[in-house]
């Protein structure tokens, strides 16, 4: 085959080896998440908060700053884990704001073409686009959530007295699993809820809905049932909850009240599992052409 | 070992057994795939791709079987879809590229061939537009390009002119039939057409009720037929009716001096003439009938399930 002759002629090169095919699929995900101007505006916003937590993470160890702003109040800037829980809740909303716009993207536009069937045909599987897609949503996530959190601890460690660092390390691991757990449930949610509604704009309005919805179901069932156990619907709340204990901030919640870790974990398990068999159900009715 | 081989496969969608049993060798350049609404041709087609499993039997596409290697018969294979499928928001380029990427060429080849491919079939002026701009004919065409930019050695077309008009179903045809004359490609396609199984295909296989009712060479099946012969005739006919006979011609008289015969192959239409011309019978009209595809199918549809356990061509 040729330009000019249009002649075909058969490919006789190297074949790239079948687990790169996924990395083929993420690139262009990848390359279709980013390619809009809202993506990146998103992006920039989401940014935002990490240079004034940046900020303040100068101040707070600046001491001729500190002693300007705060007037003799040293607790006005503590960097802890109640601040860094801020830092990890603020990107964390950010990431849903960015995961309802991405995720649809990344599936409507192969599934309101019905390209499923010539996209599997390859040598592909269910697992393997399903996988494409979600590095391509984690990664864009990963750099407004876990990655900026651990530059802000690694800049505070460079700021602050020599021993803070290593005083403060399970502050880096909760930063860090905190934020893989939410990123990797917000992947799975917004690609589940995507593949099943046709319309961009909708799938993201669904993707909050599913968030605070049983959010206000939960709190509903708490004020009616006089249970704490209403607020495992309460997503923004168990996640506060899990943030604060990996971090090892203070709870906000009296002890009669909380909920369990083990609930929790168990609730965001059933939830990732229900979206794995939306995506599945979803995939499996599309991939072939039905006649 | 055929191009594809059908080892008593039976398949079950929903609970309804879709494909019934069915076993055959096919080993056609260009094999046509027939059959009426609901008589497997998609079924098949979806389970040599692995997107059906087999219930009972088993498939082999170049020897690999379609349960355990799925991922190496998808590597020899070119798919083109019977409906629209693309991601309407990428370029004709950007798309070939992409699926040329996934069946495992290399970034760079398989820009360069995506272009080659668009080329080829015709869309190399339109290869920048978003394919969801494109018209009927052109995404047709596509979806035919990304099937061949990978080189495979099997190329699936689902009814490949569907939808087209005249002019676009000629070009596809066209495409159609000088991949087949490269060489390099086996092709199965699956049309509702007889003229254009008829027109790209050397052997055809016939779907009904989810078994196989005809698998024949087109051109064989043609050629046994290729000695019936009509003539319309005025003058002797008795005696030129007699004198063909004496040559080893099977043959019947009608009244207005309408003769049919078979001949022998050592026989040839000149002899007729021949004699015509010694007994002074004017030849009229000479009808020599082959069997056409639709016949083969007909047939095939009135036949009862048809063919014994295990057909070859």
């Amino acid at each position: 085959m040729s330009v000019y002759k249009h002649d075909y002629r058969a490919y006789t090169g190297e074949v790239t080896p079948l687990w790169t095919r996924v990395n083929v699929l993420a690139r262009y995900a990848f390359s279709e998440a980013w390619s809009s101007k809202i993506t990146v505006t998103l992006f920039t916003l989401s940014l935002a908060p990490i240079i004034v937590f940046l900020i303040l993470i100068y101040v707070a160890n600046n001491p001729i700053a500190r002693a300007l702003i705060t007037r003799g109040n040293p607790q006005a800037f503590a960097i802890d884990a109640k601040f860094f829980l801020k830092v990890i809740e603020m990107q964390s909303w950010c990431a849903l704001v960015v995961t309802a716009w991405i995720a649809p993207r990344l599936i409507s536009f192969d599934l309101s073409d019905n390209a499923l069937p010539i996209l599997l045909s390859h040598p592909i599987s269910r697992v393997g686009y399903i996988s494409g897609k979600f590095i391509a949503l984690f990664s864009s996530l990963s750099a407004i959530t876990w990655f900026p959190c651990l530059l802000l601890f690694a800049y505070q460690g460079y700021s602050s007295a020599e021993h803070w660092t290593a005083a403060n390390l399970p502050i880096a691991f909760g930063l860090l699993v905190g934020s893989l757990i939410w990123i990797a449930f917000l992947s799975l949610l917004g690609l589940a809820l995507s593949s099943w509604v046709k319309w961009r704009v909708v799938a993201t309005g669904v993707i909050f809905a599913a968030v605070f919805v049983p959010a206000g179901v939960g709190g509903i069932v708490t004020a009616i049932m006089r249970t704490k156990w209403g607020f495992l619907l309460n997503l923004p709340f168990i996640m506060s909850l899990l943030w604060q204990r990996l971090l090892g901030a203070p709870e906000f919640m009296r002890s009669g009240q909380s909920i369990p870790t083990t609930a929790i974990v168990i609730m965001l398990g059933l939830a990732c599992l229900l979206c794995i068999a939306m995506l599945n159900a979803r995939i499996r009715a599309r991939e072939v052409v039905r006649g | 070992m055929g191009i594809v081989d059908l080892d008593g496969l039976e398949v079950r969608l929903g609970g309804r057994t879709v494909l019934a049993g069915i076993t055959g060798e096919l080993q056609g350049h260009a094999i046509g795939l027939l059959g009426p609404n609901g008589a497997g041709k998609s079924t098949l087609i979806n389970t040599l791709l692995g997107f059906h499993e087999p219930f009972k039997g088993t498939a082999r596409v170049f020897g690999f079987d379609v349960r355990r290697e799925r991922s190496r018969i998808r590597q020899q294979i070119g798919y083109m879809p019977e409906n629209d499928s693309f991601i309407g928001n990428m370029s004709g380029v950007k798309f070939v590229r992409y699926m040329a990427e996934l069946a495992g060429l290399p970034q760079e080849v398989a820009l360069e061939r995506a272009h080659e491919a668009l080329f080829y079939v015709g869309l190399g002026e339109v290869r920048y537009r978003k394919i969801s701009t494109y018209s009927l004919g052109m995404k047709q065409l596509i979806k035919l390009a990304q099937a061949l930019a990978h080189g495979p050695r099997l190329l699936i077309l689902d009814e490949p002119t569907n939808g087209l008009d005249p002019m676009a179903r000629q070009r596809m045809i066209q495409v159609i039939k000088e991949i087949r004359k490269e060489g390099s490609i086996r092709l199965l396609i699956s049309s509702h057409l007889l003229r254009d199984i008829d027109e790209t295909c050397d052997e055809v296989l016939i779907l009904k009720g989810g078994r196989i009712a005809a698998l024949s060479n087109i051109e064989q099946e043609r050629n046994s037929h290729r000695n019936f012969i009509e003539l319309e005739t005025v003058g002797a006919t008795e005696q030129f009716t007699a004198r063909i006979r004496a040559l080893g011609c099977e043959c019947a008289a009608y009244p207005g001096g309408r003769i049919k015969l078979v001949m022998p192959d050592k026989i040839a239409a000149r002899d007729l003439y021949v004699i015509a011309s010694e007994l002074g019978v004017q030849i009229r009209r000479m009808n020599q009938r082959r069997d056409s595809l639709e016949d083969i199918f007909l047939r095939a549809m009135d036949s009862e399930i048809g063919r014994p356990e295990h057909v070859s061509v």
